[in-house]
This record gives structure tokens, C-alpha cells and sequence, in this order.
């Protein structure tokens, strides 16, 4: 990486780059009511999304169950820490001891998390009614 | 990693133990007094490591952190800070105790953001403090579940703090793309040319646009009102304090250690933010009825009033420029953790009491919250025997003496605005209403208050400590390439 | 022992926090016990301190205790000290033993009010007040015990809040004190950035050093101190407040207006007579001050039918004499008087008191009357203060009076003026002292009287009577505190006349209202005396003219400028402060969005500045 900066004759690819971007996005908005239907009437269907010809069926906005996402949360956030242990498994000889009592710090932490979340349940797929249901059958 | 350097990070190994620690004994059993007696300890722990790292300061450790006496003191602050918070919350959630314990997880790990933030020495490290202390700080803003105004504030400062962060990615790209390199003590090697850089320059200012939305200095600031009004009083006090100082603390260190803070740019656009910011946030601070609000944007005033000080002693000198600023950032801790600590002590999980005429009245109810509320807020409008009026001689000083008269006048006028609006909660206290429902104050609450009160008073009385204590604090960057 | 000296202000002090903090939560029998038993302490500390204090040598008979640094700011540094001689042990026995005194009497005075905390809290503040002020080392300390008991004062004249008029003559005293606590102020000030510091002591021995006799700064200084002093002690021009301030209870009246504040002009031309040396003029001007204001409130005493407000004229007139001493040179005969005069003013007012008790607060003496036979105790004692008032010989009043008049005429060419004056001031004590005895305690009874006191007010009486018949006999020492008196008392002639004076008033007096060979409804047919009567009873109409004078003229100013143009560029400010709020507002949208805009509006904003400017 130049100190010098970038010469600013090189930065033309990314100018050009830009108002292309700029020249295609403002066509594509500016030329569809002129190439369109005239929409004189306006229908309920004309508001309906077009998908090839296939009546769309129920929202498009569904309520996923909350659990999702957290399960989602919970893979990207362990799924990231195991970066870490893999860069650390590269470098294992290099990182010696030191790096050694790092990444066992590191990892208990995470059984810690991991500890943490089975306890409070929310590794537990169920809903707190399923939950009381459960609890009822096994007295 | 030599024992100096593990001497030095003692306090953030005690810190993130006492997180780990809070978390494990949630999972094995939830008991809000447990959790909140292991927090105590953690943080007492934190205070107590910070006598073993002052001897070994200044040091730099690897190239992310450098533990010095301008770092401790704040540390010392924060931690404190962060105590009152404990009490505070212990307080506010007595309704719902058992159910509320990881407030206390969020606290440490937010602590520790604060204090990895103001001992950054590179900006990875900066990022990672602030996102640390910001990540803990979303769900601590929506803590309140059950209510819509904690959660929508939550989502506000989630969204915009992500545009902040982005901001702040940025710049750092920019600045990382036209030098070449990260820690602060390179950046300043670069310092004289940096004018001559208009990428790496973007790339200050646009940082400076990321620091501001955190301190939130006009025109960031619009998220503050909302999110202060609707985080829990604890939350909220600890935002207004620990997390501005903690940001403000850094820009001190990164402008002083780029040598950014002697470019008539730089300071020309810091007093332009001070001006804007004072102006503003007095003038919508004059006919709030939210407390809440009133304080939020009273905080956007004083952020103006403390980049006042900023730009007036970087044109003097800098070692009174961290006096100044030091002092000045302790005194507003203070005084905030007083003025929201109050509010806290009369909201719970259920109710926040945040309109002013919640307040009517409160001197015959409960005299000595009032009393509280009403020192803190003579504090915040810096009158006399207050600490907060030490504070703002210094701004006055320096400013004076600087000859910045531009923002002097600003700083007058935004004073004048102040006292009417910190008069007019004190007024509509001492209002003959609601007399007879005496309110009981939490012990916790009331222990906290008495020692943010008990310093308001004392340092306002005989300031020298904590001048001094300010004052010791050595330059930032290292003595080395200091001129 | 002499170390004890701080306790004597503090404990007074302690009663008073007592009494506030206990907000009236303290049972109301430990009340007195509280109030009176602070003052007394002290007193009794304050007498073994003047024991201590008069056996030393007399050149050794000063005392110096600094408690602590007040302030310090450069060379401008103030102590907390206080400074004992023989003038302050004086001022410090009066102020402790009259104190006491009315305290006591005070206990059953006061038995039946509701606010008597209030009342014992603001005498032991007013008590703590005036030590401050006689003990203080240096000028802020004074100034302090100065404003201290101006204070009181309001707080005590007003101490019956919920009639108007007393709070009208409370603020009256407050204000038209302020005309001459002001002129004191000026003349500290002047004294610090004259001289360059703010101890008494070394104030006066610098201003000899460093200002010849006559100088403009030194009469300067002298004038404005002189300003306080008329002010604080209610001579001409500034007595108008002290009749309007007998509103207040009448212990207040016998201790605050008769026994010690009112004088504490007198102790402060005392305390700083070396500078009214340095100003001829001006020490000639106090005596002339004093001369008169002794004789038209003599006449106004004459005339009035409150028998407080008789004898608030007769406090008037009687301080005349000590400025009329101070003006001589007769230092400590200005403070012998001073002291005579707490003894049976003191005593007076506690005897009005005791009748305005037995007479379901009845004031006017021609409502009494034959009270010799119900109230005898009073009567006696009573009678006792007038003569030690009137100065018959050998009551103590006779030797300070004595004193005063014959060192003036010994003074200069205008002394034998002075001695007329002070003369003629003599006959007419006598002779409104008269008039007032015989109105009120002889004669028929118009008003039954219900003897309405016990011990605690007949006790205070008794030992009064007899301070105010034998105390001339114990005359304290005050040399080397003020200079002797000078020697050349006039004997002869002049002497016997001032014997002579009081007699001649009381003659008078027995003849025009006793016997009525002379009645004063035949004298009021006189042509023009009824105008005279008018005029002295309204005080020689000065309250008249200071309303035409100062009241008025602000009152229409204030009317003119209704409108208040200076008030319109502050509203301005208001309304550009109101408009800047109103601007700013809709920013308040709630809108993420625009919130996000504003950041990314700021960002560009700062860009375009840093990196273009």
C-alpha cells in the first residue's frame, strides 16, 4: 500500500464505474411508465406482484417463530468464535504456551456461554406452553 | 506477555472474570441479590486492581492497549459510575427481581467496553471497545420487554449505531488506505501531512462523525431524546455517562496522539459542532415536559460545552487540556448519575416517572430525593459551591485565555437558556401538590444518590482533589514523540 | 480561661441551631430553658472572662483568639478572630447580662404565643449576631455581626407577621438602616484599598501613620462610618425607623432597640476613634448629630401617647448623648452612657412591657392611668428607671449623663453650644418623664388592670431597678482601650445648672400635669401649638418629607416606566429564545429515518468543511 496516496489517473475506472451505475439504475426507473401498460384503471390485481403467472397466495410477510433467529444468532456467533480456534490451530506451534492458555481461556468462556444458554432454555425448541404441557404429562 | 503488562490488564481480567462469573451463577441459580453482590465485587475487584496497574504505568501492551494514568482515572470513574448503576438497577427492578439478573452481565461487559475504549491505542482497538460497550448497551436500552417505548428506543439505537459503526469502518479504511497503518502513535508520525491527505483527512472527520453520533453533538444527536426517554432510568444514566465519557476520553486521546487537535481544521469543525450543539440542545431543552428529555438534550449542551474546553485548551496548552477535560467529564458523571439516579429511584420496572408533573410536589414528599434532584441540577446549570460550576469556570478560563470569543458567547448564552429550564423542574418541585403521598426510596437508591450528592457538594466545596487527581493524568501519547 | 472566650458567641449560636433544627418539635416547656440558657451561660462566662481580663496589668488588658482562616484569596486574607479589651468586655458583659435578662423575662412575656420557638431562636441568632459583631478582630467579621443583627431585627419587629403594619415597619427599619449600612460598607472598602488591610487594630494605627489629621481621605472614611453608625443607631437624618420598629414584641424592644443593637453605632465610633481623631470636622459633626437629634426627639417624646413610642424617642434622644460624648472626645463617658442607659432603658421597656401584659396590650398612656396602686412592683421599678433616665443625682444615669455634659463644655468654642443643648435636652427628659409617670401610674384607673406576670418578668425588673439605681457605681475601666476622658472638667457654675436641669423638668412636668396649674389642654390653646404638637408627635415630620423626598419621586418613576422599556430588550430576548425552541421542534420527528438522515446530513456537512475548507 502506496503512502503516497492513490494517483488520481487511476481512480477513473471507479468514476466511469459509478456513473454507469448511476446511467443504468435511472433508466431502468425512468423508462418503465413509458414502455408499460397505461394504467388507466387501477384493479386489485394491478397491485399484485407478478410471479410468472401464478396467483400469489397468502402475505409475503409470515411470522416466523422468534426461536429461529435466535438459533440463527446463536449459530453465526459460534460459528464465528470457531474462526478464531482455527486461526489459532494454524499458528499452534508459533503461539506456543502463551497461546496455548489463551485459546483454553477462549474456549471456556465459551462452554460458559454455552452453559449459560442450555440453562436458561433457550436451546429448548419448545414453546413455554409446550413446556407446561410436557411438565402436566411427566407427573 | 511479561507480568508488568499482566499487571496492567489487570483490570480488564477482572472485569471480564466477574462477567463470566455473573453469567455462570445465573445459570446455576437466579438470584437477583446473589448476582447483584457478585457484580459489586467484580466491580469493587476492578477498583481495587487499579493501585497494582498505576505503578507499571505508562506501558504499552501489545499494540492495542496502553495502560497509563489518564486511562486509570477514567477507569476509576467508570468503575465507580458503574457501582451507582448496580444500586440503581438493584433499585429499579425490586419489583421483579429473579427475572432481571442479566442486567447485570451487560453492565460488566459494557464496563468493560468503557474501559478497553478509553486505554485504546490503535484503532482496532477503538472499534472493538466501542462495539463492545455498544452491543451490551442495545439490550440494556430494551430491557424493559414488556413495554414498547424501551423496545423502540432499543431499535433506534441499534439502527443507528449501525450507521454509525459504518461510518467509523470507514473512516478507519480510509485512514488505514492512505497510510498505511492503524495505531494511533503511527497516524500521529503522519501528522504533519496529513493536511496534505485529503483521504486520510475524510477518513478523521468521518470518525469524528461516528464519535459525534456518540456523544451525540448536533446534528447526531436526534436519536438522544428518544432513547433516553425510553431506556430504564438506570440504563439511561448509565449512557449519559459512562458511555459519552468514555467516547469523549478517546477522542482526547486519538486527536491529541494524530496531532489532529493543533489543525485549524479540526478545530475549527469541533467549535463549529460545539456551537451548534450548545445552541441547539439549549433551546430544546426550554419546554420539555419529559425530565428525561430535558436532560437528554441538556447532555447534546454539554457535550457542546465540553468541546468548547476541548478547542480552548488545544489552543493553549495540553496538559490543561486534559485537565479541563478530565475534570469536566468527571463532574458531568457525577452530576448525571445524580440527576438520572433520582429519576431511577422514582420509576420501577412498571412506571417510569418521567413527565415533569411527576416531579410536582416532590419537596414535601420526599425531601431528600429533592434535595438530590435539585443539587444536581444547579450542578448541571454550573451554579456556584457545585461541581459542576468548577467545571464550567474551567470552560470559562480556557476559553477566555484562549481568546476563542465566538464560543465564550455561545457558552454564555446557552448557560443563560440552561437555567431556566434546570429552574423550572426545581420550581415545579417545590409546587404545594401531591403533598401527603410520601414516597419511600429504595435503600440501594438512596445510598447511591448520597454519594453522588455527597460528591457534588464536596468537590464543588474543595475541588483541589479531584483537579489534581484530573491533572496528574500524563499526555496520552507517549512522552517519546511528544513536543 | 480566656480561651473560653469563642464559647461566649457559640453558645448562643448552639441555642439557635437547637431551636430551628428542632422545628418546633421540642416540648415548649424546655423553650426558655433553651433560649434563656444559652444567653446565660454565656453571661456567666463572659463575667468570669472580665475577672480574668481586669485583674491583668492594664496595658496587657488585650485579647486576641484566632479560630480559623475564613477566606484567603492573595494577600486578601480574613481569620475568624476575635479581639477582647476592655471596650469589647464591656459591649460583651451589656450584651450577655441585659440579654439574659430579657431572655428570662422574656420566658413569661412570651409564655402564651404560639411561635415562642421562633421567638428564642431569633434572640439567641440576634444575641450570637451582636457578639460577633463587638468582638469582631476585623472589619468583615463586623460587617458580618453588623448585617447580623439588622436581620434580627426585621425578623424580630415582624416577628407578628400577620398584621401588615408590622411587616411595613420591619421592612421601614430594614430599609433606611441599608441607606446607612451602605454608606459603611463604602467606608470599609475604603478603608482596605486605603490602607491594605482589613484588621481593626492595624487599620487604625496605619491610618495614623499614613493619613495626617484632616486629611480628605481620613474625614472620607470617617463621614461614611459616621453614615452606618446614624444609621444602625437612629440619629438625624436616620431615626425614622426606630418609633415604627417598637411594632415588634416588647422584649425585642427593650434588648434590639433600647439596650444593645441601636448602640452599636456608638461602639463602632469607639472601636474606630482613632480615625474619627484623624477627622476633626467630622468628630465635631457627631457631636453636633447628637445635640440635636436629642432635642427634637426630647420635644416628639413630649408628645406621643404609646408609651413606647415615648420611650423609643427617649432611646433616640439619649443615644444623642453619646454621639454628643463621642463628638467631645468623652470616649468612655460615651460608653459609661451606654451602658447606664441599657440598665434602666432595658428596664423601661421591660416595666412597659409588664403594664401592656396586665392591660390586655393597652398602649396609650391615656388609657392608663393609677397604676401605682394595681401594679406597685412595676410602679417602683418603674420608677427607678426614670430616674436613673432623668439623671437624678446618684442614680447611675446621673454619672454618665454628668460626665457627658461637662466634658462638653469644657470642649472648644461650639462646647459650651453642645453643654446648652445637652442641658436643655435634660430639662426636657425630665419633663416628658415626668409626664409619662404621672399619666400613666397616677391618677384614676381607666383601664382595670389584671396583674398578669410572675417571677421570671418580676425578677428581671427588680435586679434591673437596681443595676439602673447603683450601677454608675461600677464603672468599668476602659483606658487603655479608648484614651481618658479628658480632665478639664468644667466644675462651678456649669455644673450645678446640669444638676440643676432635671429638677427643672420635673418641676415642670409635676406642675403642668399634676397639679394643672398649667394644663396642657391650656397650653394646646396657645395659637400655634397644636401645629407644634402635630409636628413633634409626627417626629418633626420627617417621615412626611423623606415621602415627598425619595418615596415619592421613585414611586412616580416606577409609575412612568410602567411600560418598562429596559425591560423590552430582555422580553426581546425571550421571545428570540421561545422562537429558536418553536424552529427547532420539528426535528423532534421520531422517524428513524430522518434521524439517519440528519447523521448522514452532518457527516457530509463536516466533510465539506474539514476537507474543502
Amino acid at each position: 500500500m502506496s503512502s503516497a496516496g492513490v494517483p488520481h489517473t487511476d481512480l477513473w475506472p471507479l468514476l466511469l464505474y459509478f456513473e454507469l451505475v448511476l446511467v443504468v439504475v435511472g433508466t431502468m426507473l425512468a423508462l418503465p411508465p413509458f414502455l408499460g401498460e397505461r394504467r388507466t384503471r387501477r384493479t386489485p390485481a394491478t397491485e399484485q406482484p407478478y410471479e410468472s403467472g401464478i396467483v400469489a397466495v397468502g402475505s409475503s410477510q409470515l411470522r416466523f417463530s422468534v426461536r429461529f433467529y435466535l438459533i440463527a444468532i446463536f449459530f453465526v456467533i459460534f460459528d464465528l468464535e470457531a474462526v478464531f480456534i482455527f486461526a489459532w490451530a494454524i499458528a499452534f506451534r508459533e503461539s506456543g504456551w502463551p497461546g496455548y492458555i489463551e485459546i483454553l481461556i477462549f474456549i471456556g468462556v465459551l462452554v460458559a456461554t454455552l452453559v449459560y444458554l442450555w440453562r436458561i432454555g433457550a436451546l429448548d425448541w419448545r414453546t413455554p406452553r409446550q413446556r407446561g404441557i410436557e411438565a402436566t404429562i411427566h407427573q | 506477555m511479561t507480568a508488568d503488562a499482566l499487571t496492567a490488564l489487570l483490570p480488564f481480567i477482572v472485569l471480564s472474570a466477574a462477567a463470566v462469573a455473573v453469567m455462570l451463577a445465573i445459570a446455576i441459580r437466579r438470584s437477583f441479590r446473589l448476582v447483584f453482590w457478585l457484580t459489586v465485587g467484580g466491580l469493587l475487584a476492578g477498583l481495587s486492581t487499579l493501585p497494582h496497574a498505576s505503578p507499571v504505568a505508562p506501558l504499552q501492551v501489545t499494540d492495542l492497549l496502553r495502560i497509563d494514568a489518564y486511562g486509570l482515572f477514567f477507569h476509576a470513574l467508570f468503575l465507580l459510575s458503574a457501582l451507582v448503576v448496580a444500586l440503581l438497577c438493584l433499585a429499579y427492578f425490586r419489583r421483579r427481581e429473579n427475572e432481571n439478573e442479566e442486567i447485570f452481565v451487560l453492565l460488566l461487559t459494557s464496563t468493560l467496553g468503557a474501559l478497553l475504549l478509553v486505554s485504546s491505542a490503535h484503532l482496532a482497538m477503538f472499534f472493538l471497545g466501542l462495539e463492545v460497550l455498544t452491543i451490551s448497551l442495545f439490550p440494556m436500552i430494551a430491557y424493559s420487554v414488556r413495554a414498547s417505548r424501551p423496545l423502540e428506543a432499543g431499535i433506534k439505537y441499534l439502527l443507528l449505531s449501525g450507521l454509525a459503526s459504518s461510518f467509523l469502518m470507514f473512516g478507519m479504511a480510509l485512514v488505514y488506505g492512505d497510510l498505511g497503518v492503524l495505531s494511533f502513535e503511527q497516524i500521529g508520525a503522519h501528522g504533519a501531512e496529513l493536511e496534505q491527505k485529503p483521504l486520510a483527512l475524510a477518513g478523521l472527520f468521518l470518525i469524528l462523525a461516528a464519535i459525534g453520533f456518540k456523544l451525540s453533538l448536533v446534528p447526531f444527536h436526534l436519536w438522544t431524546p428518544d432513547v433516553y426517554q425510553g431506556a430504564p432510568a438506570p440504563v439511561t444514566a448509565f449512557l449519559a455517562t459512562v458511555s459519552k465519557a468514555s467516547v469523549f476520553a478517546l477522542l482526547l486521546r486519538f486527536f491529541t496522539a494524530a496531532h489532529a487537535e493543533r489543525s485549524e481544521t479540526f478545530l475549527c469543525v469541533l467549535g463549529l459542532l460545539a456551537v451548534v450543539s450548545i445552541l441547539a440542545g439549549n433551546l430544546l431543552a426550554l419546554l420539555q415536559v419529559s425530565l428525561k428529555r430535558l436532560l437528554a438534550y441538556s447532555s447534546i449542551a454539554h457535550m457542546g460545552y465540553l468541546l468548547t474546553g476541548f478547542v480552548a485548551a488545544g489552543l493553549l496548552r495540553r496538559d490543561l487540556q486534559t485537565e479541563t477535560i478530565a475534570f469536566y467529564l468527571a463532574a458531568y458523571t457525577v452530576t448525571s448519575l445524580a440527576a438520572f439516579g433520582a429519576i431511577s429511584a422514582l420509576s420501577d420496572d412498571d412506571r417510569e416517572s418521567d413527565r415533569l408533573s411527576d416531579y410536582a410536589g416532590l419537596f414535601w414528599r420526599s425531601p431528600w430525593l429533592a434535595a438530590v434532584l435539585t443539587l444536581s441540577l444547579l450542578s448541571l446549570a454550573g451554579i456556584p459551591l457545585t461541581v459542576g460550576f468548577v467545571g464550567k469556570f474551567y470552560v470559562f478560563a480556557v476559553g477566555v485565555q484562549a481568546e476563542t470569543w465566538p464560543l465564550v458567547a455561545t457558552v454564555v448564552i446557552g448557560s443563560g437558556i440552561g437555567i431556566y429550564y434546570y429552574l423550572r423542574v426545581v420550581l415545579t418541585m417545590i409546587q404545594p401538590a401531591g403533598v401527603g403521598q410520601r414516597v419511600t426510596l429504595h435503600p440501594a437508591a438512596g445510598t447511591a444518590l448520597a454519594a453522588a450528592a455527597l460528591v457534588i457538594l464536596a468537590a464543588g466545596l474543595f475541588p483541589q482533589p479531584l483537579i489534581d487527581a484530573a491533572a496528574n493524568v500524563p499526555q496520552p501519547p507517549p512522552t517519546a514523540d511528544s513536543p | 480561661m480566656l480561651k473560653l472566650l469563642c464559647l461566649v458567641p457559640f453558645l448562643p449560636l448552639t441555642g439557635f441551631l437547637i431551636l430551628t433544627c428542632s422545628e418546633g418539635r421540642l416540648p415548649r416547656a424546655y423553650v426558655p430553658w433553651i433560649g434563656a440558657g444559652s444567653v446565660g451561660l454565656s453571661a456567666a462566662l463572659a463575667t468570669s472572662l472580665a475577672f480574668e481580663l481586669m485583674t491583668l496589668e492594664p496595658d496587657t488588658r488585650v485579647f486576641r483568639q484566632t479560630l480559623w482562616h475564613w477566606m484567603a484569596a492573595g494577600d486578601f486574607g480574613v481569620d475568624f478572630a476575635f479581639y477582647l479589651d476592655a471596650l469589647s468586655l464591656n459591649m460583651l458583659l451589656v450584651v450577655t447580662g441585659i440579654g439574659f435578662l430579657i431572655h428570662v423575662y422574656s420566658a413569661g412575656y412570651m409564655a402564651d404565643d404560639p411561635g415562642m420557638a421562633r421567638f428564642f431562636a431569633y434572640m439567641n441568632l440576634f444575641v450570637f449576631a451582636m457578639l460577633i459583631l463587638v468582638l469582631a478582630d476585623n472589619l468583615p467579621l463586623l460587617y458580618l455581626g453588623w448585617e447580623g443583627v439588622g436581620l434580627c431585627s426585621y425578623l424580630l419587629i415582624g416577628f407578628w407577621y400577620e398584621k401588615p403594619e408590622n411587616g411595613y415597619a420591619a421592612r421601614k427599619a430594614f430599609v433606611v438602616t441599608r441607606v446607612g449600612d451602605t454608606a459603611m460598607a463604602l467606608g470599609l472598602f475604603l478603608l482596605f484599598s486605603q490602607l491594605g488591610t482589613l484588621d481593626i487594630q492595624e487599620a487604625m494605627s496605619r491610618a495614623g501613620a499614613q493619613w495626617p489629621a484632616g486629611s480628605t481621605l481620613a474625614t472620607a472614611a470617617a463621614l461614611l462610618l459616621l453614615g452606618g453608625a446614624v444609621g444602625k443607631s437612629a440619629q438625624l437624618p436616620l431615626q425614622v425607623w426606630l418609633p415604627d420598629a417598637m411594632a415588634g414584641p416588647t422584649p425585642i424592644s427593650a434588648l434590639i432597640h433600647a439596650a444593645t443593637m441601636v448602640t452599636a453605632g456608638v461602639y463602632l465610633i469607639a472601636r474606630t476613634h482613632a480615625l474619627f481623631t484623624l477627622a476633626p470636622e467630622v468628630q465635631t459633626l457627631v457631636a453636633v448629630i447628637g445635640a440635636i437629634t436629642l432635642l427634637i426627639s426630647g420635644f416628639s417624646a413630649l408628645t406621643q401617647t404609646d408609651i413606647k413610642r415615648v420611650l423609643a424617642y427617649s432611646t433616640i434622644s439619649q443615644i444623642g448623648y453619646m454621639f454628643l460624648a463621642l463628638g467631645v472626645g468623652a470616649w468612655s463617658a460615651a460608653i459609661f452612657h451606654l451602658t447606664t442607659h441599657a440598665f434602666f432603658k432595658a428596664l423601661l421597656f421591660l416595666g412597659a412591657g409588664a403594664v401592656i401584659l396586665s392591660l390586655h396590650h393597652e398602649q396609650d398612656i391615656f388609657r392608663m392611668g393609677g397604676l401605682r396602686r394595681s401594679l406597685p412592683l412595676v410602679f417602683w421599678t418603674f420608677l427607678a428607671g426614670l430616674a436613673a433616665l432623668v439623671g437624678l443625682p446618684f442614680t447611675s444615669g446621673y454619672y454618665s449623663k454628668h460626665e457627658i455634659l461637662l466634658t462638653a463644655y469644657g470642649a472648644g468654642s461650639a462646647g459650651s453650644w453642645l453643654w446648652a443643648a445637652g442641658t436643655a435636652g435634660a430639662v426636657l427628659t425630665g419633663l416628658y418623664s415626668t409626664r409619662l409617670l404621672l399619666i400613666a401610674f397616677f391618677g384614676p384607673e381607666r383601664t382595670p388592670a389584671h396583674r398578669h406576670y410572675g417571677s421570671n418578668i418580676a425578677a428581671p425588673l427588680v435586679v434591673l431597678a437596681i443595676l439602673s439605681l447603683a450601677g454608675g457605681l461600677a464603672k468599668l475601666p476602659l483606658f487603655p482601650a479608648l484614651p481618658e476622658t479628658g480632665t478639664d472638667q468644667a466644675g462651678g457654675s456649669p455644673s450645678l445648672l446640669t444638676t440643676a436641669a432635671p429638677f427643672l423638668g420635673v418641676a415642670i412636668g409635676y406642675l403642668v400635669y399634676r397639679t394643672g396649674t398649667a394644663s396642657a389642654e391650656a397650653l394646646l390653646k396657645l395659637p400655634g401649638s397644636e401645629a407644634l404638637r402635630r409636628l413633634w408627635f409626627s417626629g418633626w415630620g420627617m417621615d412626611w418629607l423623606y415621602d415627598r423626598l425619595f418615596v415619592l419621586p421613585f414611586v412616580v418613576l416606577a409609575r412612568l416606566n410602567e411600560a418598562d422599556a429596559i425591560d423590552q430588550p430582555y422580553r426581546g430576548i425571550v421571545a428570540l429564545t421561545r422562537l429558536g425552541h418553536r424552529l427547532l421542534v420539528p426535528t423532534q420527528t421520531g422517524q428513524l429515518r430522518r434521524y439517519a438522515a440528519g447523521m448522514l446530513f452532518g457527516a457530509v456537512l463536516i466533510l465539506a468543511v474539514g476537507v474543502w475548507a
